[in-house]
């Protein structure tokens, strides 16, 4: 009965409910167990026999069989429509970014004095940019207040 | 008359015959009870509902909180035989 390929669900534990498939049997008293995880997000781990209720479905399956060899044979005999279960989506490729090259550093200090130079200037010019835009926001924030104490 | 704290129905009253023969009220502060599975009425483990902390309060499980772990067995097993 509990062999490698029997469909259950499982009864006990933080998992129950879900459904599973047998890989493999341990003992007179345990039983590898596994989702597959991106089905049914049950683990692979061994459970008990006293805390799976089996399914009248059986696959073919080698022992040891891993979670992509299931998927395959799930397709094929339509298992996700006889249990009710949605099929799991592909997951979204992460596209490699490009590493940054830092800057070669120059060696000597003049040059790395001209270049803190530089760059102080640019920071001064944004810096008066940046307080001429907030004079023009606090003058129309001031009357928006003024207005609400009335009401 | 009982004084103005005590005239609340927050409290529990009892009157009592005392030794002496006089009739008195006794006043008791009333206490929640516990969390009860709704199909066989026991209480259930594992759970706190005055903590702060979500995971004191509740039980990762299917029905966690709501049924004890024996009965929520019987309804996995009643819907997975076609029930």
């Amino acid at each position: 009965m509990f062999s490698a390929g029997r469909l259950c669900v499982k009864t006990a534990g933080r998992e129950a409910g879900k459904h599973c498939v047998i890989v493999k049997k341990i003992d007179e008293k345990f039983v590898m167990v596994t989702g597959p995880r991106e089905v049914t997000n049950v683990r692979r781990r061994k459970c008990n026999i006293h805390h799976l209720e089996p399914l009248m479905i059986k696959i073919d399956i080698k022992p040891d069989a891993s979670d992509e060899e299931i998927i395959k044979v799930y397709e094929k005999e339509k298992i996700y429509e006889k249990l009710g279960i949605e099929k799991p989506k592909p997951k979204p490729k992460k596209e490699e970014k490009p590493k940054e090259t830092k800057p070669e550093k120059k060696k000597g200090k003049e040059p790395a004095k001209k270049a803190k130079e530089k760059e102080a200037k640019p920071e001064k010019e944004n810096a008066e940019k940046k307080t001429e835009a907030k004079k023009p926001e606090e003058k129309s924030a001031k009357p928006k207040t003024q207005e609400k104490k009335k009401k | 008359m009982p004084r103005p704290g005590l005239r609340v129905r927050a409290l529990r009253k009892i009157r009592k015959k005392i030794p002496g023969g006089a009739s008195i009220i006794f006043y008791f502060k009333k206490k929640p009870s516990p969390v009860k599975c709704a199909k066989c009425g026991k209480p259930l483990h594992g759970i706190n509902p005055k903590s702060k902390k979500k995971t004191d309060r509740k039980v990762f499980r299917i029905y966690g909180g709501y049924l004890c772990s024996a009965c929520a067995k019987e309804e996995i097993k009643a819907k997975a035989r076609g029930g």
